[in-house]
């Protein structure tokens, strides 16, 4: 078996289509991984009692995509026994229940693929430059995560 | 002369996404907020929330200074919400 062959892969995309969880969990497949864990990100269609249509997403490309490659780096330092990776978000109109994100990493034990998609899901929401608007029947809200160190909580 | 990019509410107030704009090669990020909502007074009103980007590194808009070669890009950031 030459495990030098099945080289660590990130698998960074912003895409405005239909996001797949199939096509995310096989680019991380690799058979030196026992493990492959996922992470989905959906739309709610309510928020503090108003109906949410539909999201939309915008994002500073190619910013966006030099962060997240960052995390992916960050993950292979925590957690060097991890293989790959694959961060797929949406950009543009998601309607409701749809996926917006799609995290999948494969490690050889379950304990650092769980680990390293929550530490993705959380780092992405406070660094990487993407924004989103909530769009209700009669107005529309741009969202700020709690993550964000430079939003205003407390208004 | 830099690129000025604007995003999400930023891009609303300021009635567009990108543009030129020359500003002094060595100045604050607070003076070069102060310049560019000179160009766009309705940006006033976000100032407390946003923050740079310069040449996609993350500033915030204090008195750190900043050294600027021609072309070079400056984002303004509002409160992000991927995920």
């Amino acid at each position: 078996m030459d495990e030098s062959e099945d080289v660590p892969k990130d698998f960074i995309k912003l895409k405005s289509e239909k996001l797949s969880v199939d096509e995310v969990s096989e680019l991380v497949i690799s058979p030196y991984c026992g493990a492959v864990s996922l992470f989905i990100g959906t739309t709610r269609n309510n928020f503090e009692g108003k109906k949410v249509i539909h999201l939309e997403y915008e994002a500073y490309t190619s910013m966006a995509e030099t962060e997240i490659k960052k995390i992916c780096r960050n993950v292979r330092e925590k957690w060097p026994s991890v293989k790959h990776i694959a961060v797929h978000h949406r950009l543009g109109v998601v309607p409701i229940t749809e996926a917006s994100v799609i995290i999948a990493v494969s490690s050889p034990h379950r304990a650092e693929s769980l680990e390293a998609v929550k530490y993705c899901i959380n780092t992405l929401k406070a660094s990487v430059p993407i924004w989103k608007k909530e769009i209700y029947e009669d107005e529309y809200s741009w969202k700020e995560n709690k993550e964000c160190f430079w939003a205003n909580s407390e208004k | 002369q830099v690129s000025v990019l604007y995003f999400a509410r930023s891009a609303e107030l300021a009635g567009l996404r990108s543009e030129t704009l020359s500003v002094p090669r060595r100045i604050t990020a607070l003076q070069l907020w102060e310049e560019i909502v000179r160009v766009h007074p309705r940006l006033a009103v976000i100032r407390d929330q946003v923050i740079f980007a310069v040449q996609q590194e993350y500033v915030l808009l204090g008195d750190q200074l900043l050294v600027l070669q021609p072309g070079d890009e400056v984002a303004i950031i509002p409160p992000i919400s991927g995920g």
